[in-house]
């Protein structure tokens, strides 16, 4: 039985779909003309071919933001996952006043990330940044100017990873969390009684059986991470030297500060179809498998 | 038995070390947001204030049009929330329920409406805001969030319209109820839960938007996050106000989420863990 008419699916679809073909779509097609033209300041385009694509990719093109992001999704969400998955096997017991240490746990996941940008850009500040002034009082660093978190080009990078690990690693232990107590309790106590000791249980239970909300988990933030600007914005701006840029923040550098639209569209079209692609193939492996099943 | 209390009690302090390890920059904010200015940017810098001092937030509301800019960030991020939940969720549940093929095309179409980067369309959506003569306006904002965050609401719903089951629609339809009869009067009292938890999510994603804002305002419309980015620019001078806005800013996030913790782990384990 058809419970939905074709009129009334479109009636029920269009309204939303006017808002997102409005400015979801055709800003997207709208780059992907742009990024086959040369758009003057008057707006006029002189159409060039593939000439930004190859720009894009050729010497002095994105390959440092490439690479850039690709560092920042390596550490950050590595780092995310390990220090989730650990608050996460600490937080699954259950003890007087586990749900309140939980929920305090989870106060940063909803600030605004230019927010934890500015909290950790004071921070990390060379001469009055508190970190440093631990770091020194704990006798890692010999003086407070050892390491200049947001002016050293070796730094820059990391030191907007840890904004981000700060404010995504409780995610990750809401997800984990939500793994483990969908786990059969019965198959980790028939591990104990036949021996097996909590780091055994840890790598041969739970790991395997939180597999799937795990692969979910990373695939959210590597995509989250891939487009993250406003804590970047936020702490170096991409300084210095390119150094922290990624690909989000050049693209946004060369639409707004530099005016190069075609250019900036190019790299834009091809950041979305890597997303894209990746997101495909990702349900593709994670979910087809379930449905058949 | 008193090996496992012990290790319990073990475990209650070392999550209470991380959790306050965890806390320790939002309640450094807090602490720097109640001393004096001059204090913020003391060398050497310290956890606890010297003096209590409610200077920062005097800077805060004299250096910049505080309340209009939280009022722009309230009504734009409620308003466009409100426009996102209904129309999402009334399209979610046609694609949901109809069972054409072309609805599995737009499913996957929205997944990926999902994933562009808001950094790449910023601009095309700044020429059609200044071209629709819009720009620096509350509506603009309104307008540009309910579409952007419009993906999230339809992608939240779908899974929750996936566990009501299609015989109630059936049950109504045979007792002669329109499709939207049914929609309004069976389907959402049910999926209420997944509202609220699209709602909250929304409300905060609008809320703590910093880019479109920062393109789309200069005055009028200029919501809380970029003028707080604006103490960015100038001097260190401005790091006590700015510790006393972002600690403004975030607190009644913080508590709100405290109290709607059910929907928005709800809301950010949809689809990932099958109940």
């Amino acid at each position: 039985m058809r419970l939905i008419s074709k009129k009334t699916l479109l009636l029920f679809f269009l309204p939303g779909a006017v808002f997102m073909g409005m400015f979801l779509i055709y800003p997207i097609i709208k780059m992907a003309v742009d990024s086959f033209c040369k758009v003057g300041i008057t707006g006029s385009r002189t159409f060039i071919g593939l000439d930004n694509y190859i720009k894009a990719f050729s010497t002095g093109g994105m390959g440092l933001q490439l690479k850039n992001t690709i560092i920042y999704i390596l550490v950050a969400v590595s780092i995310e996952t390990v220090l989730g998955f650990i608050f996460a096997l600490l937080f699954e017991s259950n003890y007087k006043g586990s749900k309140i240490i939980r929920s305090l746990m989870m106060t940063p996941l909803m600030i605004a990330p230019l927010v934890a940008g500015l909290i950790w850009k004071l921070m990390l500040s060379s001469n009055f940044g508190i970190v440093n002034e631990i770091l020194v009082r704990i006798g890692i660093l010999k003086s407070t100017s050892d390491i200049l978190w947001l002016a050293d080009p070796r730094w820059s990078l990391f030191a907007c990873c840890i904004a981000d690990i700060w404010l995504t690693t409780p995610f990750m232990m809401l997800m984990i969390l939500a793994g483990l107590q969908g786990l059969d309790s019965a198959v980790t106590e028939a591990s104990r009684i036949d021996g097996a000791n909590a780091l055994q249980e840890i790598f041969y239970i739970k790991l395997p059986g939180i597999k799937p909300v795990l692969l979910t988990a990373l695939s959210v933030r590597i995509i989250d991470a891939a487009k993250t600007f406003d804590i970047i914005w936020a702490m170096t701006q991409g300084g210095p030297n390119s150094s922290s840029e990624t690909i989000s923040i050049i693209i946004y550098k060369q639409l707004v500060k530099y005016n190069n639209t075609g250019y900036a569209s190019a790299m834009a079209i091809i950041f979305i179809a890597v997303l894209v692609v990746f997101t495909l193939v990702f349900m593709q492996s994670l979910w087809n498998p379930k449905k058949k099943a | 038995m008193e090996k496992k209390s012990a290790r319990n009690t073990a475990i209650i302090i070392i999550s209470a070390l991380f959790t306050l390890f965890w806390l320790f920059p939002y309640l450094y904010v807090i602490s720097c947001s109640f001393r004096k200015g001059s204090e913020v940017i003391a060398v050497p810098p310290s956890f606890f204030p010297k003096t209590f001092s409610v200077e920062n937030f005097v800077d805060l509301f004299s250096r910049m049009n505080t309340g209009g800019y939280m009022l722009n960030s309230l009504v734009t991020a409620v308003v466009s929330t409100l426009i996102a939940v209904i129309l999402g969720s009334m399209a979610a549940y046609a694609i949901q329920r109809s069972g054409y093929k072309i609805s599995q095309f737009l499913v996957i179409l929205i997944l990926c409406l999902k994933m562009i980067p808001t950094s790449c369309i910023t601009v095309p959506i700044y020429e059609i805001i200044v071209n629709i003569g819009l720009y620096d306006t509350r509506l603009a904002l309104i307008i540009v969030y309910a579409a952007i965050n419009m993906p999230f609401v339809m992608w939240t719903m779908l899974s929750f319209y996936e566990g009501i089951p299609s015989s109630l629609d059936e049950a109504a339809y045979v007792d002669g109820a329109s499709s939207l009869q049914t929609f309004t009067r069976v389907i959402l009292p049910i999926a209420a839960p997944g509202l609220a938890t699209a709602f909250i999510f929304t409300l905060f994603l609008a809320w703590n938007d910093f880019l479109v804002a920062l393109l789309l305002t200069s005055t009028n419309a200029k919501t809380f996050t970029v003028g707080l980015a604006g103490f960015l620019s100038a001097y260190s001078l401005d790091l006590g106000p700015m510790c006393a806005g972002a600690f403004l800013f975030s607190f009644p996030v913080m508590i709100i989420s405290m109290f709607a913790q059910k929907f928005i782990i709800r809301g950010m384990t949809a689809g990932a863990v099958k109940g």
